[in-house]
């Protein structure tokens, strides 16, 4: 995963209301304009918070990002966050 | 010569504000206010004509794409925080104007001194900048000159590095050929975490938060750089190094001990602190 990438449009996403606008609408087609792989992409489309922790994308903006976006339960959201990403311990998050 | 009258280092937990105006309020949050309010009149007596603010950038403004370690800020004003802040947060906003005579001054002479400042001619602050400032000198009427600081994204300059920039922007302060009364407000953190597994309402590092308190206020800053390493930072929580915005302000403090700090652990947020040095008596000089 290329982390530079990753953290630029998590970053966007959380900056820019009109990212954020096609990131709600339309993840897919916002994302395939971005400099990321498939597996980036599927990762960021699903708020798949454990691989892009696991990949060590910076974990400030992860946490802005899934913040931003997640849709489902809030009030579960911190605890299980916590959980699902504590197998990955501290991943190198250096770009 | 332009004089250093007071250096201040406080918190910039964005929480802080908010956890100030509840209801039944944390009784450390409660002190807090109190710790801050006695910070805010001592830079008040001490008649500064211009706040150098030391802080970070939450990777809101300076990115990867071109991150600087050491940045002044030249525009001619200032403001912040970004809306997306102010609504995450709820905090205030802040906007002051620039002193761009020192800024460049401490550009120059810094260049001087070995440390060649990346400036910008364009920039905003983020709560790293505004909380404090709220807190200290609410008035929003002194220039100010901001200084940012990498301490978000890898690899980071050592502890040493900033205690050592801190000691040229004094040197290049005191170069200033002019009789400016310069105070020094600086933010930023013990341990902490975000985004990781020890995220919490609390400190993550008691232990970490208790020696970093000691030995500012014993002025011991050789065995804090040598204990506050990257590592071990990290280990207190995964963005514990805005810790080293602190080891700066110790350079800057030219190693002396501090006139007053506090440390104190709220049940509802990090460790509650503040560091101040009175110089040459503070107001009174």
């Amino acid at each position: 995963m290329n982390r530079y990438q990753v953290n630029k449009v998590m970053r966007r996403v959380i900056q820019e209301p009109d990212c954020f606008q096609a990131f709600k609408e339309d993840a897919a087609a916002f994302l395939e304009k971005q400099n990321l792989t498939q597996q980036e992409r599927e990762a960021l489309i699903k708020v798949d918070y454990p691989t892009l922790y696991a990949a060590g994308v910076h974990p400030f903006l992860l946490n802005g990002f899934v913040n931003r976006v997640w849709t489902g339960d809030r009030g579960k959201l911190r605890t299980e966050y916590r959980e699902k990403i504590a197998p990955f311990g501290y991943p190198d998050f250096s770009t | 010569m332009a004089k250093l009258v007071e250096i201040i280092g406080i918190t910039h937990n964005p929480f802080l504000p908010t956890l100030m105006k509840a209801p039944a309020p944390d009784p450390v949050i409660v002190q807090t206010a109190k710790d801050y309010d006695w910070m805010r009149q001592k830079m008040t007596k001490a008649r500064p004509d211009v706040l150098i603010v030391v802080a970070s950038d939450h990777l809101n403004q300076w990115f990867t794409d071109n991150m600087p370690a050491f940045m002044v800020g030249k525009a001619p004003s200032i403001e912040g925080p970004a809306p997306i802040e102010i609504r995450a947060f709820g905090l205030a906003p802040y906007k002051a104007k620039i002193d761009t005579d020192i800024a460049k001054g401490i550009i120059t002479e810094g260049s001087r001194l070995g440390v060649d400042f990346a400036f910008s001619d364009e920039c905003m602050i983020d709560h790293a900048f505004t909380v404090p400032l709220n807190f200290i000198r609410p008035e929003m009427d002194l220039p100010i000159v901001p200084i940012w600081t990498n301490v978000m994204a890898q690899p980071l300059p050592k502890a040493q590095r900033f205690y050592d920039v801190g000691q040229r922007i004094r040197e290049a302060v005191e170069a200033l050929p002019n009789g400016t009364r310069v105070g020094v407000v600086s933010s930023g953190h013990l341990a902490v975490e975000v985004g990781g597994p020890k995220s919490s309402d609390y400190s993550g590092d008691t232990e970490f938060d208790r020696r970093m308190m000691e030995l500012i206020t014993t002025g011991d800053a050789q065995t804090l750089i040598r204990e506050a390493t990257f590592e071990r930072m990290v280990k207190a929580g995964n963005v514990t190094p805005g810790f080293l915005n602190y080891v700066l302000l110790m350079g800057i403090a030219g190693g002396a001990k501090p006139t007053a700090t506090g440390l104190e652990f709220p049940e509802v947020t990090a460790a509650m602190h503040y560091m101040d040095w009175e110089i040459d008596g503070g107001g009174a000089a």
